[in-house]
């Protein structure tokens, strides 16, 4: 496995209507190996920018990104995306939406179905191979975009809000997978949110964003992530620790916000 | 509807527009309605019967055939001069404004057994079928490649756009002249025109369909390893199928629309042809069993596509 670096990022967004956005300014840190990483911020921070620009679907002004010392000069199946809604190819059963990677670099669908049932396995979605997507509920449909994402085995996963539109149930059975399935597999994990909750139990490092420039303002490393995965996710949330930093988070970001009214109402 | 639908307790249900379906009563109701109507106006109801007994004695003294049809009767009659059109016929509705049910079924049944001027009604179906089938394929065939391109490509977008913008509204009727001069008469204009009433709306569902993919969907693609043509082959044409089709329904409407026109450039087996043909006979029961055809092929095929699509895109709308 291989670490990240990114190193002086700029990115500038010109508006159709004149006058630019700085989305993002001079964003530098590196990421061992095997850690995850939640992105956590106010709206308009640039967090989904910089996960765009790890992926390789945007090229920053400035600066660069770099995956085991190589550039990132556009995707690629060493970073494996999953998105909020599925992005699933619903014209395919469910194994074959797990096989999509492998077939891609030439592999028959058929010789990697072992691999196929092992992942739907390691999701819990055991004997759901020849469903359609479309049969699928919401949650069901995520643990195959991990599947799939996984079929690839990347270097890192990257995570655009991926329990966004789940209901808060669903969503707490989904971090622990998320949480198990970084356990077990060692990949870096980078993961985009705007529950503060989820960012600190999935969030081994914890970085909060701020905008207008988007930047990383405060960098937490959490112990919560490594012990949701022997200790009750429930029990750690609730417990004073836990609801500290929440708080000192929700605060920031509640100062941000008031920030960003008082700035537009002076405009 | 679900069996958990609600819509019978609903107290708020006038405009809820949830709660408006069609119901299968009301939709049997209006077709007796339209064939009473038309029965009525053209058969049952109008003046007293001694009318048309009164010319009928008279078309007999001028040595006609007394059992001849309501319209072939009143022709003659017309012909000596016997019968005052305006106030003669027996019906409200006369033969020369619409045929009789009666007349229409007879001249159906006359269509079938011994065709039209020496063409059975099949050879001019499946004339005007083929024709169709032609015409929307190669519409098919240029527009949907055309319109995947403009889905794909800023050059190709700017360069088409002009064209289909230019194009696109000028009626097929209003170009048949045009196709008859240059491309010369009968089938050598009448396809074509068909390609041109179809091709458009081909290029807009594809351009759609193409457009209309989640961007999050292509980039999970890039993502797992795909190269462009894989995303096009794998990704990007299978997502724009639903909008394809959708195409393909419409374009059909519009060709059988088209069908007509397109036969009048002088074509002489086919459905548009026997109705022009029949026009200059004033064959009104003809013309309307042509119509009747045209209309039944067209929801025939409707529903064909229809089934095509629940067996070879069962996701649509599930996305």
């Amino acid at each position: 496995m291989e670490s990240l670096s990114v190193q002086n990022v700029d990115m500038v967004y010109n508006l159709p209507k004149g006058g630019s956005v700085h989305a993002l300014s001079d964003v530098s840190f590196d990421l061992e190996a095997g850690r995850l990483l939640t992105l956590l911020g106010p709206s308009g921070c640039g967090k989904t920018t910089l996960l765009n620009i790890i992926a390789g679907f945007l090229a920053p002004t400035a600066g660069q990104v770099l995956l085991g010392g190589v550039p990132v000069t556009g995707p690629s199946r060493d970073r494996g995306m999953v998105f909020q809604q599925g992005a699933l190819f619903e014209w395919q059963s469910v194994a074959k939406n797990i096989s999509f990677g492998p077939r891609m670099s030439g592999k028959k669908h058929k010789d990697v179905l072992p691999e196929v049932e092992s992942l739907l396995d390691v999701v819990g979605l055991q004997g759901f191979g020849d469903k359609q997507v479309y049969e699928l509920s919401g949650g069901m449909q995520q643990r195959v975009a991990l599947a799939r994402c996984l079929a690839n085995d990347p270097q890192m996963m990257l995570m655009d809000e991926p329990l966004g539109a789940l209901d808060a149930l669903t969503r707490e059975k989904m971090q622990s997978l998320i949480l198990s399935l970084w356990a077990e597999t060692g990949k870096s994990v980078v993961l985009v949110t705007h529950s503060v909750e989820e960012a600190l139990i999935l969030g081994d490092v914890v970085f909060v964003m701020a905008p207008r420039p988007g930047r990383i303002e405060k960098v937490y490393e959490l112990p919560f992530a490594k012990r949701a995965l022997t200790e009750d996710p429930r029990t750690l949330k609730a417990g004073d620790d836990f609801q500290e930093v929440k708080e000192e988070i929700l605060s920031f970001i509640w100062e941000m916000e008031e920030e960003i009214m008082g700035t537009e109402a002076g405009q | 509807m679900s069996k958990t639908d609600r819509s019978d307790r609903k107290t708020a249900a006038f405009g809820d527009s949830s709660s408006v379906r069609s119901l299968p009563f009301w939709s049997v109701l209006s077709a007796v309605v339209l064939i009473l109507t038309w029965w009525g106006l053209t058969t049952a109801w109008g003046f007293p019967d001694e009318f048309r007994d009164q010319f009928q004695a008279a078309a007999l003294a001028d040595g006609d055939d007394p059992n001849l049809s309501d319209r072939e009767f009143f022709q003659q009659c017309q012909r000596d001069a016997v019968c005052d059109p305006d106030t003669s016929y027996t019906q409200f509705v006369s033969p020369l404004i619409f045929p009789s049910i009666g007349d229409t079924w007879s001249a159906a049944g006359e269509l079938v057994t011994e065709g039209y001027r020496n063409t059975a009604l099949r050879t001019h179906t499946w004339a005007s079928l083929w024709r169709v089938m032609r015409g929307l394929f190669w519409g098919s065939l240029i527009g949907i490649p055309v319109g995947l391109a403009m889905g794909l490509s800023s050059r190709a977008r700017g360069f088409f756009d002009t064209i289909v913008e230019a194009f696109r509204p000028i009626p097929p009727l209003a170009l048949l002249p045009l196709f008859t001069l240059s491309f010369g008469l009968g089938e050598k204009s009448a396809v074509p025109l068909l390609v041109f009433a179809s091709i458009w709306i081909m290029i807009i569902a594809a351009r759609s369909g193409i457009r209309n993919a989640q961007l999050s969907k292509v980039r999970a693609a890039y993502s797992l390893g795909a190269s462009k043509r894989q995303l096009l082959t794998k990704v990007l044409i299978p997502n724009a199928l639903p909008e394809i089709f959708t195409g393909l329904r419409v374009a059909l409407g519009v060709s059988w629309g088209t069908l007509v026109a397109a036969e009048l450039s002088g074509v002489q087996e086919g459905l548009g042809a026997m109705i022009s043909i029949a026009k200059n006979f004033s064959r009104l029961d003809v013309i309307v069993v042509g119509i009747v055809i045209i209309a039944l092929l067209g929801v025939l095929m409707d529903v064909l596509l229809r089934f095509l699509e629940a067996v070879l895109i069962p996701w649509r709308g599930k996305g």
